[in-house]
């Protein structure tokens, strides 16, 4: 009974701490200048979907209950989960 | 219905304003750098288990899938540009054979083919962008429509992007559009043939993705990933036999409604010059009983000015769904039930490694070879399903001679 409250509490407590954490880096964030942009314009710096991965998000969308949070396919459009 | 004309009306409404901005906006200097991008990526799959839900839970789940894909993405000047993206999967699947019990045959051959077009919309005073789109596919098991919506904006340093997307996809899972078998019908286990086990045949989904984008620093960039997404109608499948305790056997039966919330947060930091570290985690709930957690690491490490390697770790854990139960553990009395495991409890791991090869930094006119790349993963799921995916990606771009400025 102690085990199964700690895992919801956990439940919650993982995705809430990790925005917390992202948030407290949001009000570190700095002014990047256009010339200061060299690292954050690389192909390899891109957050999003990416067509090399498409393939293996759309397996996952299909062999896992999970889906969509950004890198992921959202729900529908293929007769699955 | 009466939801799909509403969500037509506002997506239809959202182009014919988009289409009035132009005139305006074309003030603002509409530069002329006229761009089109072709890329072709080719994918196999193979996949190796035992627990096919087509036979309630116990069965091979032996499947290959070889999928051609096509992308061309038109950029017509800074602001408007379209892309049209269509593929075909060709699937032999030894558990569909299956439905029908066929044992003589060579594994049964499904086809998939889809096209999803879009056309972006950019508003230079305001920093917005706006994208409708539209997608259709078809399969031998079902046909789905759907309709997109996407609206990006940007702050003026370029350091804070956000962006919301809604998509609506219209689902009918009656089989025979492919091979021609007339009237269109759900198709069930064939010893269960006996009634007509569901009314319904359509799936609605309406998909909701925000996304916020920091950049942090010169190094690194936040991105923050909530979602919604609210499925009804059959959302079981017509062919997954269920057995029950007591030896019976009827076809799955889910609940009509299904709500999901996903939340997905990615850490992205170039590290000294060399070194990219790609850091995705994704909290998943749903009204079905299912929690799950994501967890991908990826290291990008830059061999030259051209090369890139990037190994990844994949780490995913999910809980059962409350209707879920094995092969033969279901009781009678239960109003929902599926044997189906990807509703199961279960952890999974991928390995993958990419290898991506980029064209010199030519931005003159003509046509140039912009990327190759190459991906193969592993995954491995606890309930003994296996997969290796290979993926290959090459992408072309080609720029017509210097263009004019048409508004200057």
């Amino acid at each position: 009974m102690r085990f199964k409250s700690h895992l919801r509490w956990s439940r919650y407590a993982c995705p809430g701490l990790l925005v917390l954490s992202a948030l407290l880096c949001w009000e570190s964030c700095k002014t990047v200048r256009p010339w200061q942009r060299s690292y954050l314009n690389d192909d390899a710096m891109q957050i999003g979907k990416r067509p090399l991965e498409k393939f293996s998000t759309n397996v996952h969308t299909y062999r896992e209950a999970a889906s969509g949070g950004g890198k992921a396919k959202g729900s529908g459009g293929c007769g699955c989960n | 219905m009466k939801r799909k004309y509403l969500v037509f009306g506002v997506l239809a409404a959202g182009s014919f304003w988009s289409a009035a901005q132009s005139p305006t906006d074309s003030l603002y200097g509409k530069r002329k750098v006229s761009k089109t991008d072709i890329q072709l990526v080719y994918s196999q799959y193979i996949q190796n288990g035992n627990h096919s839900a087509i036979t309630g839970g116990t069965g091979t789940e032996k499947l290959l899938v070889y999928s051609p894909d096509l992308t061309i993405t038109h950029q017509i000047d800074s602001a408007h540009g379209y892309a049209i993206n269509a593929g075909v999967d060709i699937i032999t699947s030894a558990s569909l054979d299956n439905i029908d019990f066929v044992m003589s045959s060579a594994s049964r051959v499904s086809k998939h083919g889809f096209i999803d077009l879009s056309y972006t919309q950019g508003f230079r005073n305001s920093r917005l962008r706006l994208t409708p789109s539209g997608y259709f596919s078809i399969e031998s098991a079902y046909l789905s429509q759907g309709l997109g919506l996407s609206l990006e904006s940007q702050n003026k340093e370029k350091t804070r992007i956000f962006s919301a997307d809604i998509q609506t996809f219209f689902d009918d899972l009656r089989w025979g559009r492919l091979n021609g078998e007339r009237p269109l019908k759900l198709v069930y286990p064939v010893e269960l043939r006996y009634k007509q086990w569901f009314s319904a045949y359509l799936r609605q989904s309406y998909n909701l993705t925000l996304e916020w984008q920091q950049t942090l620093n010169r190094r690194m960039i936040l991105g923050i990933f909530p979602g919604f997404a609210y499925q009804h109608g059959l959302l079981a499948t017509p062919y997954h036999r269920v057995y029950f305790t007591d030896s019976t056997e009827k076809v799955e039966n889910l609940p009509p409604d299904r709500w999901k919330i996903p939340l997905g947060i990615q850490l992205n930091s170039f590290v000294g010059t060399h070194y990219i570290l790609e850091a995705y985690y994704r909290f998943y709930w749903d009204n079905f009983g299912i929690w799950a957690h994501t967890l991908e690491l990826g290291l990008g490490i830059k061999t030259s000015a051209s090369l890139t390697l990037t190994p990844i770790l994949r780490l995913y854990t999910q809980t059962a769904a409350r209707s879920f139960r094995p092969y033969r553990e279901h009781d009678p009395s239960e109003k929902y039930y599926t044997s189906n495991y990807d509703l199961a409890a279960f952890q999974s791991y991928e390995v993958a490694l990419e290898a991506r090869i980029s064209g010199a930094g030519h931005t003159g006119p003509g046509t140039i070879f912009k990327e190759c790349s190459f991906r193969y993963s592993y995954y491995h799921r606890t309930d003994g399903l296996d997969s290796h995916i290979l993926t290959l990606l090459t992408g072309v771009s080609h720029r017509p001679k210097p263009a004019s400025i048409s508004a200057f």
